[in-house]
């Protein structure tokens, strides 16, 4: 006879940004009879977390399963939606293209695109039509939530949010409080091992002991908790991701748009964010490249700049401590990553809530699982490093050997080798290296598609995206009526 | 543009694997792959595998064949999944159904649920809160909807004559350009340098031609095992099933089950697959513990209609070829690997490797040992995840009525195997993965089936309250039970649609 597991009685939740919160308030509902501290251990000086203002559709999911509603989100902390992003200058210097949530539309549409743009003689310079419906409609600066109870072409949309971290976190702050999350705002004097890999408690500057059944570390890049323990061990990444610093720079004029663009430079990669509350531009430069020449490539003066040492955590679970977050695994706000990886992992852990006693088992599972996550992450980064240009910006670096694999597949046989627990579907993984200017053969099949199926999938595409055009208004006047004061 | 002059294909061999390899290259990329098909009478095919998975849907589709006039053809019957008898402790049975138990609730995975149920004797079986396995014990059949609603909970598969399916595949394959040589091979001719065969030679002298050649002769493995040296992986020692002795006959019931049946006998276990005109039968057992004449007496015994021949024996040995694809031969079939019928997984293999094939289908400059190497990745994987699921059937058993079963129950499995049994044990999880065959709700069924239970289940199922999740869990049972009242019979369906039944022979 199988018996419930005994419930964790406490968890303590280390951290004070938004993904400490966010997982405070995703174990607390999970788990209404145990009891949720929240202990904001102080942010030791400005991290990316701090400005980390968007993720992947994924995110959407998360919140929606959380409670965190995204109307409100619209209304109190300045959310919109990206649909896309434009990559610049990543092949070559006029190399541009798209990546669009969700990726590529019909499989006639990716034969017709394997025969203009894969296989096909390239034309140069020149326009390429939409390859997708969040295409179009970024192209035609039109979007609209879709209704909740019907179909429209807008319900196929897969987008991103962004948002304004304070006003996200204040949410978030709120929420906590109704659910009775416990707060603790004081330095860790001392951790207490437990002997079996993990921690027994803490003791708290003027406020004492504090036990746990189970301890999530989301204090960022120092792991406050996890990196005190004796399994603790990290994965350098820093050969195959090159980027050293990074200088932030906020704009004051909101700047409505469904896409965002990151544009390769001479000096470095450059982030434009778009924003209700201004743009966000993100700089990040390798090695070679002075903090005089970084400021005039980001043409504004930086509000923070902040070192990169890319890596993870080899184990994110060690005893009964799970490292969260930036706690495993840093690197550069490149493809909207952070937080992605952050919301999966915090998905990874709430199916696999242990109870009191922790088995080695589901601890290996979910390590297996969330390495995956983190190898995958630092992989569709360095596709990012592989391209021509980037290579002569940043220099040579180390490809990992699945992207070294990936890359030929998708040049020589316009495939995508699967791999599990990705940030992206395979369309979209196949998308952005598009997006980043390589180019694709057609696949075999794509090959040997008859021209009357393409024909017939491209006027079926064609009239999809009218469809969707007609329901879709412009996005700036939908932003503008659902925020105003009613 | 010019295009390249397309890549000759020859194909050895002429059973199931064989022409669904050849059609569907001539079928699929008309223009990269010409095909010419060796196929030798004297030898014949292996004329049995009879049931399929789901993904067989999915080939017939893309190659353009009409499903009624694919089940006209080869007699075929839909299955919604496997009953298991005996196999967990004798008179037990249960479903292995293409389809789901129940549904996850706040995150937390219907088992789980089921498990606490369960502990307070609120539960049903199992099988109760799946509509597939509901409908398939009430012997009902309709297509899924495409909803989001209950009856869109499942899939199907069919279960066909394999003597006539080869057949089918045949004329299709000829239909779409496959050039068919009747014919012994009896000389391969290889490249001095590379190794790579260059031509087939046949009995009368003939001689066939190639750029890439399709090793599908069945267990000879002609090209990959005789000629090549291709090393075998055997996993008799976790698998001892190497026998089968298989014998038709006919229905001995008026309704036709809409599922195969697998029951456990003392040296294996015997499949019975329905199909229009008759009923397959065939019991898989291990040499070591049975002889083949007693095989065929306990078939024989245990068969429920009238023989319609008598019971032949097939012999076979489990396990794969380390390298699918080496020089330029690639297996399909038989001839590159083999694991035991249990879970109908051979034509779904084939087919796997028929698709990866297209997608990495040699371009006219050669062979890409990269290419090679993903396609044996891939094909390793599927075999892998396969031959663990086949495993379990054996050894989550409390059987100790013969030394067959004492073996099986009580042999090391692999440890990747070992890891997914214990983490079941303990905390009633299954371990993750999206690609390859068979996940969570397969292993629910075995694991639950069997009565493997686990000792712990999530703790968030003891906080909802029992009264609502009693009631919540009754609801679905009802739920089910009235979609299936309105199901119609397994046969009626067939019989609505005249297109799909065979003249009556
Ligand atoms: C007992 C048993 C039960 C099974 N049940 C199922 C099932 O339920 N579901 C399922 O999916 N699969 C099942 N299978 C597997 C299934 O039968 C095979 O996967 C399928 O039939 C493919 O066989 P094949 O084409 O590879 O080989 P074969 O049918 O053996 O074909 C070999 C071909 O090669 C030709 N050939 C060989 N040597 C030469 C030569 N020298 N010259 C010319 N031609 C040659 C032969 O003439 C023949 O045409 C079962 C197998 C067994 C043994």
């Amino acid at each position: 006879m199988s018996e419930p597991r005994e419930p964790l009685r406490r968890i303590v939740v280390a951290g004070s940004g938004q993904v400490a919160l966010l997982s405070a308030i995703a174990l607390r509902r999970a788990l209404p009879t145990t009891e949720v501290v929240l202990l904001a251990v102080a942010p030791q000086g400005p991290a990316f977390a701090d400005f980390a203002a968007t993720s992947l559709p994924f995110t959407a999911s998360l919140h929606d399963r959380l409670g965190i509603d995204e109307e409100r989100m619209i209304a109190t902390a300045g959310a919109s939606h990206r649909l896309s992003t434009r990559y610049f200058g990543w092949s070559s210097h006029d190399q541009r293209g798209v990546f669009a949530h969700g990726g590529w539309t019909g499989r006639a549409m990716r034969a017709r695109f394997g025969r203009d743009w894969g296989g096909g003689p390239k034309i140069a310079g020149g326009e390429r039509p939409a390859g997708s419906l969040a295409e179009v409609l970024t192209d035609a600066g039109r979007f609209a939530l879709p209704p909740a109870d019907r179909e429209t072409p807008l319900s196929l949309i897969e987008y991103a949010l962004r948002w304004n971290p304070p006003a996200y976190r204040t949410l978030l702050v709120e929420r906590a409080r109704q659910l009775g999350i416990g707060h603790v705002q004081a330095p860790i004097e001392t951790i207490e091992r437990d002997g079996a890999g993990g921690i027994t408690g803490l003791n708290i500057q003027g406020q004492g002991w504090l036990e746990a059944d189970l301890f999530v570390d989301c204090s960022g890049p120092a792991a406050v908790l996890a990196s005190a323990l004796p399994g603790f061990a990290t994965v350098d990444w820093s050969t195959s991701l090159p980027t050293r610093r990074v200088f932030i720079a906020a704009g004051a004029e909101p700047m409505i748009a469904l896409e965002d663009r990151i544009t390769l430079l001479d000096e470095g990669w450059l982030i434009e964010q778009a924003g209700r509350d201004g743009l966000l531009t993100i700089l990040g430069v390798g090695e070679g490249t002075s903090e005089q020449a970084a400021i005039a490539a980001l043409g504004k003066d930086p509000v923070a700049v902040m070192p990169v040492s890319p890596g993870s955590v080899a184990e994110p679970w060690q005893g009964n401590v799970i490292a969260l977050g930036d706690a495993s695994a840093q690197f550069e706000p490149l493809a909207n990553l952070n937080l992605d990886l952050a919301h999966r992992q915090l998905d990874l852990l709430l199916e696999m809530l242990p109870g009191r006693e922790i088995e080695p088992l589901e601890r290996a599972e979910y390590n297996r699982r969330a390495g995956l996550m983190m190898d995958r992450t630092r992989d569709l980064l360095a596709f990012h490093y592989a391209t021509p240009r980037a290579r002569r910006v940043f220099g040579e670096v180390e490809v990992p050997e699945a992207v070294q694999t990936a890359l030929d597949q998708f040049v020589r046989r316009g495939r995508m080798p699967f791999h599990e627990e990705s940030a992206l579907l395979r369309e979209e993984e196949m998308d952005l290296l598009g997006a980043l200017g390589f180019e694709r053969q057609m696949s075999p099949q794509e090959g040997a598609s008859d021209p009357e199926g393409i024909e017939a999938g491209e006027a079926e595409f064609a009239a999809l995206a009218r469809r969707a055009l007609e329901a879709a208004p412009p996005y700036a006047e939908w932003i503008a009526a659902v925020t105003q004061p009613s | 543009m010019d295009r390249p002059a397309p890549l000759k294909v020859v194909v050895l061999g002429g059973g199931t694997a064989g022409w669904m390899t050849a059609a569907s290259l001539a079928k699929l990329l008309p223009d990269r792959a010409s095909v010419d098909l060796i196929e030798s009478e004297d030898i014949g095919i292996i004329g049995v595998g009879e049931a399929t998975l789901p993904h067989i849907r999915g080939f017939v589709e893309r190659l353009g064949i009409r499903e009624a006039e694919f089940m006209k053809a080869t007699h075929a019957t839909y299955k919604l999944g496997i009953d298991f008898r005996d196999f967990g402790r004798i008179g037990e049975s249960y479903i292995h159904p293409f389809g789901s138990f129940g549904e996850e609730l706040a995150g937390v995975g219907f088992h789980h649920y089921w498990l606490e149920l369960q502990r307070r004797g609120q539960a049903a079986p199992l099988g109760e809160y799946s509509l597939c396995v509901a409908a398939a014990l009430a012997n009902r059949f309709q297509p899924p909807s495409r909803d989001l609603s209950l009856s869109s909970t499942y899939g199907y598969a069919y279960q066909f004559d394999a003597t006539l399916f080869g057949p089918f595949m045949r004329e299709f394959g000829q239909s779409v350009g496959v050039t068919r040589h009747e014919g012994l091979v009896t000389n391969v001719e290889r490249n001095g340098d590379t190794g790579d065969v260059t031509a087939l030679v046949l009995k009368d002298g003939r001689r066939i031609e190639g750029d890439l050649f399709v090793d599908c002769s069945g267990f000879r493995s002609l090209l990959l095992g005789q000629e090549l040296g291709e090393e075998w992986e055997d996993w008799s020692h976790w698998l001892p099933c190497d026998r089968a002795a298989a014998m038709p006959c006919t229905h001995a019931t008026e309704d036709i089950r809409p599922y195969t049946t697998a029951t456990a006998m003392p040296a294996g276990w015997r499949w019975q697959i329905p199909l229009q005109h008759r009923m397959g039968n065939g019991y898989v057992f291990s040499s070591a513990f049975l002889d083949e004449e007693t095989a065929c007496e306990a078939i024989r015994d245990a068969a429920e209609g009238e023989p319609l021949a008598d019971p032949r024996v097939l012999r076979f040995r489990p396990g794969r070829r380390r390298r699918s694809w080496s020089h330029n031969v690639v297996g399909v079939g038989l001839a590159s690997g083999f694991l035991e019928p249990l879970e109908s997984t051979s034509i779904y293999l084939a087919q796997m490797a028929i698709t990866y094939l297209i997608e990495l289908f040699p371009e006219a400059g050669g062979i890409e040992p990269a290419d090679r190497d993903a396609f044996n990745r891939l094909v390793d994987m599927e075999y892998d995840r396969v031959r663990d699921f086949l495993i379990l059937h054996y050894h989550a058993t409390t059987r100790d009525d013969s030394e067959f079963w004492n073996h099986v129950r009580t042999m090391r499995v692999p440890d990747s195997l070992s890891d997914k049994l214990q983490l079941w044990r303990e905390t009633g999880r299954i371990e993750k993965y999206s690609d390859g065959l068979f996940f969570d709700a397969s292993w629910i069924a075995v694991y639950v089936g069997q009565g493997w239970l686990p000792q712990r289940h999530d703790s968030r199922t003891g906080m909802v309250d029992p009264e609502r999740l009693k009631a919540a869990a009754d609801r679905l049972r009802r739920e089910i039970a009235s979609e299936v009242s309105r199901m119609p019979g397994h046969r009626e369906y067939l019989e609505r649609e005249t297109s799909r039944l065979a003249e009556a022979s």
